[in-house]
């Protein structure tokens, strides 16, 4: 009697396996994404284009590092393991010179002025100018965030300058006791990306057009004293503590990413585009860093066509609006512009107004190394182990001995 | 069996581990070793070049690898003597126990069991400067509040201290089991013979445990020196490189920035200097003079 049981199970699970390889089911589309809201928007509108492709749509959501560390792997196979990928806008000339990306040209992508200007050319190499590799996916970029109760109290109105951001936030921290001003001052990334904003509007560049570093210039050393000063009566946190203590009147004004403060409909803080002076009366510059989310399609996908109208697909006007329901972020301005969308996000005009205004970190494949350098400097900088023109100059020659 | 056929027989045995030690072992440190002479970057169109010693000289020239370096050996030798000093004081202070030795035992485990990243995420609410339980604490008593993370006097030690946390309870493990092991016969004895109480921890206790003590050190040696996972989520290696260390730096440059050839040179000095650290326990563990580290 067990032995017919076990014949008869071990019969089943043969069958079963030989069916399941013969069993052909429906193409896959495989999605290499920054994990989080992206994908769950994702998720949520894909079943239209799998319906009517027969494919299944996998979208791996995975966290940034990570994901460039397996794009830049698999790209060496030559049957990539990644029909569409999302990269963050700084590796696009790394990744687009080192051949990652199919030209989207060539699969009949064809460009499209619906997407706001500043972000489309950031998919292009060389930037702006060149050939179109990865389309804008999610349009994020810097604003200013403030604590209104705190400004009103004070009858301050939204600051326009750097100078005025300071002499706010001396002021609320002397009277009220609490942050004038966070900075994000992590080494490494955050920290750069929350200095630059205000170097940009004392008028500073990164490099000149030699690719020559100017970060040890007078901008870099107004802007890093400004910085200095905004610590002195402020406190240095990290996004988590940056969130809360600006919704809860702990602190006043701080730079962040919109999807820190706003969700759906909600926002925990005031906001503003990042305010585009060094001091009142001063030339305007634009300050609000640009980082979009971007995706192409890898060269070595087995699928590029199929790749491709998927790009089209989840880019498109119509997905886009329904992708802000579940969290996605417009790149498009007829969805920043559709009334029915502006008038329940309120962020929408203030968005759109940053992202037209906004700049993008130095397109140059070696951006990693160089912010890498930079933010050891201004590391080293706020903590008091260098003096501002210590930190500036040795961040100057770092980036030089890179960009060699 | 034959001589020849005995040898056959050996070698078919050996074969298998032969050639996953070639694989996984042999093959990757000599490509890595090959790698460290070359300017590979992953990305690159062109082939890599034959550098010589440029990476190797860069790396040594590098005030941050220096840092990183400087910074793994300072943590290295304060972790592992916290470690091995409380979780000495637990087994001892648990062994003596007559109650509650169970709940005790699993409750100083939790920590370990815990994966790296876990732990650090964990300490991270906890050490929020904002919002944070352990400033919380400390305000009700009158203290801080504290910037652990971002502040160039505190951020070593807040991850020494998590480090600590996380691994004494290993080194109280092994140590309890080694305890366990003593003769009891010995402590009769010594009793008899009037002993006190740190004498015979000093004469008996001490030497007895002392094979699982080195060994304790030299395995929290190799795995301090690895420390990576805590340092790039708590801190990112500042302020200032404050708690940058030598996997992190490797990280950075091997890993992120995909430079193989400048993250292999760098990952063999640290292999050399591993091996420095290492080596007086491995010539006792080989050589079995004195305590030798069977376990």
């Amino acid at each position: 009697m067990k032995k017919n049981v076990f014949i008869l199970i071990s019969l089943i699970l043969v069958v079963s396996l030989l069916a399941g390889c013969q069993s052909k089911g429906p193409d896959k589309l495989v999605v290499a994404a920054r994990g989080g809201s992206h994908v769950t928007a994702m998720e949520a509108v894909k079943e239209a284009f799998e319906k009517e492709h027969n494919v299944q749509v996998e979208i791996l959501g995975l966290e940034a590092a990570d994901l460039k560390q397996k794009i830049s792997l698999d790209a060496k196979n030559k049957n990539g393991a990644y029909d569409v990928i999302m990269a963050d806008d700084p590796w696009m000339p790394e990744f687009s010179e080192a051949g990652i990306f199919a030209n989207l040209s060539s699969l009949g992508v064809t460009e499209d002025a619906d997407f706001e200007a500043s972000s489309l050319a950031l998919g292009k190499h060389p930037y702006a100018t060149g050939e179109l590799y990865a389309l804008p996916f999610s349009g994020n970029v810097q604003l200013f965030f403030y604590n209104k109760q705190l400004l009103d109290k004070h009858n301050y109105e939204v600051p326009q300058s750097w100078e005025e951001v300071l002499s706010m936030a001396k002021a609320i921290h002397e009277k009220d006791g609490v942050a004038g001003y966070v900075i994000r001052g992590q080494q490494g990334n955050p920290i750069v990306s929350d200095f630059l904003p205000i170097f940009w509007a004392y008028g500073g560049q990164v490099f000149d057009e030699n690719w020559s570093a100017q970060i040890d210039s007078e901008a870099g050393k107004k802007a890093l004293n400004t910085y200095m000063e905004l610590l002195a009566v402020g406190v240095n946190y990290e996004t988590t503590d940056i969130v809360s203590s600006l919704s809860t009147g702990q602190a006043a004004m701080a730079l962040g990413w919109p999807s820190w403060f706003i969700t759906g409909e909600e926002a925990s803080a005031e906001y503003s585009p990042v305010p585009a002076q060094a001091a009142d009366g001063a030339e305007a510059f634009a300050t609000g860093m640009i980082g979009n989310w971007m995706m192409g399609v890898t060269a070595n996908s087995k699928k590029p066509e199929l790749a491709a109208e998927f790009l089209t697909f989840i880019t498109s006007r119509e997905i886009q609006k329904q992708m802000v329901e579940h969290g996605g972020v417009p790149t498009r301005k007829s969805a920043y512009l559709d009334s029915e969308l502006s008038a329940k996000y309120k962020h929408f005009p203030v968005q759109l107004e940053a992202l037209e205004n906004s700049v993008a970190r130095p397109r140059t494949p070696l951006w990693s190394r160089v912010e890498e350098a930079l933010g050891t400097e201004l590391s080293a900088a706020i903590a008091g182990t260098k003096t501002v023109g210590d930190a500036l100059s040795t961040a100057n020659q770092k980036i030089n001995q890179i960009m060699k | 069996m034959n001589l020849d056929s005995k040898q056959r027989f050996q070698w078919a045995m050996l074969a298998p581990v032969i050639v996953l030690l070639t694989g996984l072992t042999v093959f990757p440190i000599g490509y890595t070793i090959l790698n460290s002479f070359t300017d590979y970057y992953y990305l690159a169109n062109e082939s890599k070049q034959f550098v010589g010693f440029a990476n190797y000289i860069k790396v040594i020239q590098d005030e941050v690898f220096l840092k990183a370096v400087w910074n793994t050996v300072k943590f290295m030798v304060l972790a592992v003597t916290a470690e091995i000093a409380l979780g000495l004081g637990l087994a001892v202070l648990v062994e003596s126990l007559k109650r509650g030795l169970k709940i005790l035992r699993i409750s100083f485990l939790l920590p370990s069991l815990l994966p790296p990243v876990t732990v650090a995420l964990i300490w991270q609410m906890m050490l929020s400067n904002h919002n944070g339980i352990i400033n919380h604490l400390l305000s009700y008593f009158g203290g801080g509040p504290f910037n652990f993370l971002m502040d160039i006097h505190m951020a070593f030690y807040a991850i020494l201290f998590i480090d600590i946390w996380q691994w004494t309870p290993f080194a109280f493990l092994l140590i309890y089991a080694a305890l366990q092991a003593v003769p009891k016969l010995q402590y009769d004895a010594a009793k008899v013979d009037g002993a006190g109480k740190g004498r015979i921890f000093l004469h008996i206790t001490l030497p007895n445990i002392m094979p699982s003590l080195l060994m304790v050190v030299l395995l929290r040696t190799i795995d301090t020196f690895r420390l990576f996972d805590k340092v790039n989520i708590l801190t990112g290696g500042g302020p200032a490189n404050s708690t940058t260390t030598i996997t992190q730096y490797i990280y950075r440059h091997g890993v992120y920035n995909l430079q193989i050839g400048y993250g292999a040179a760098a990952s063999m000095i640290m292999v050399l200097l591993v091996l420095t650290f290492s080596i007086f326990y491995i010539k006792r563990s080989i050589g079995g003079n004195g305590h030798d580290l069977r376990y």
